[in-house]
């Protein structure tokens, strides 16, 4: 999984807390079902952002079945994520504008 | 082959990982989400979905090589040998007479400034590849690893301004300018590696 893949999780975490077959289904509902990962490549990268303090986790009984690994964003998941958001949309505005002007 | 067959080599896949047992019940669960929209999921089908348990378990293997203490005692270890080096070197220069070691020594002495930015360089790289393995968690591993990590400096500086080493041996280079140089670097040192980590930070995701 690229940088941006572990942006979106931490995005996608940061409206509610999600266990990992879930984030997987909202990722792929939110993008229309184009964007695509191995979803065993998810967990590893889940287990790097918690290594790095961005997300934690905690277990949740289930009425029926075992229980489930919740992931939840830290408030230090949450100012990296404002940073490199507003980092991302700059870039977004001046691709935008770039590519505007090559086609006009 | 079925989804039995699967989980085993996962499994496998990942015994050198100390935390198998909970990586395990995670990818387990995964399955058993996938089985129930699903009814039934075979060994290609849980390929194609989840990758392979080789691709997997080298996603793993990447991810449990950096930890805290393999990059700790790394870099400490790294500054350790570089001040063996030099202390061999300079022991070399002094007992033998062999000219490609005289000829080195000369040739590192005429460009201390290069040495002292390489040497920076070392430390921003520390502070960067801790900031990009472990975020804002690696703050903390940063100060453990300079203070661990500077003590070599320190020894030698201590012995070289109370002249325990003598001075001579170091010829031309230390004068009273550079003795005050290197006091300077060294409390340097921190706010260049904590420039690196943030640095490194901001790479972190």
């Amino acid at each position: 999984m690229k940088g941006s893949t572990s942006l979106l999780v931490l995005q996608m975490l940061n409206d509610r807390d999600m266990y990992g077959y879930e984030l997987v289904k909202e990722m792929d509902q939110r993008s229309d079902h184009s964007f695509q990962v191995k979803e065993g490549t998810l967990y590893p990268a889940l287990h790097k952002l918690e290594k790095q303090g961005y997300v934690t986790h905690y277990w949740q009984e289930q009425e029926k079945g075992p229980a489930r690994k919740y992931y939840q964003v830290t408030p230090e998941g949450q100012a990296m994520l404002k940073e490199r958001t507003s980092e991302w949309h700059r870039y977004v505005q001046v691709m935008n504008k770039l590519i505007g002007k090559h086609e006009s | 082959m079925n989804r039995n067959d699967y989980v085993e080599e996962l499994s496998e896949e990942l015994s050198f990982h100390p935390d198998r047992s909970s990586i395990m019940e995670e990818y387990e669960g995964h399955i058993r989400e996938l089985e129930a929209e699903h009814e039934v999921i075979g060994y290609e089908e849980l390929v194609a979905r989840l990758g392979s348990p080789e691709e997997i378990a080298r996603m793993w293997q990447a991810e449990n090589s950096v930890t805290e203490s393999r990059l700790h005692w790394l870099f400490v270890l790294s500054n350790v040998f570089l001040f063996l080096g030099g202390g061999l070197l300079t022991l070399g220069y002094h007992l033998f007479e062999w000219p490609f070691l005289q000829s080195l020594w000369y040739r590192l002495l005429s460009i201390p400034n290069v040495i002292i930015a390489l040497y920076f360089l070392f430390w921003a790289l520390l502070g960067y590849e801790i900031g990009k393995a472990f975020g804002p968690r690696g703050m903390l591993l940063l100060k453990k690893t300079l203070l661990i990590g500077i003590v070599p400096n320190l020894v030698l500086m201590a012995l070289t301004v109370f002249q325990i080493l003598p001075r001579r041996w170091f010829d031309p280079l230390i004068t009273p300018r550079f003795i005050l140089i290197c006091i300077v670097c060294t409390g340097l040192l921190y706010p260049v590696s904590w420039i690196g980590c943030r640095w490194g930070r901001r790479m972190s995701l």
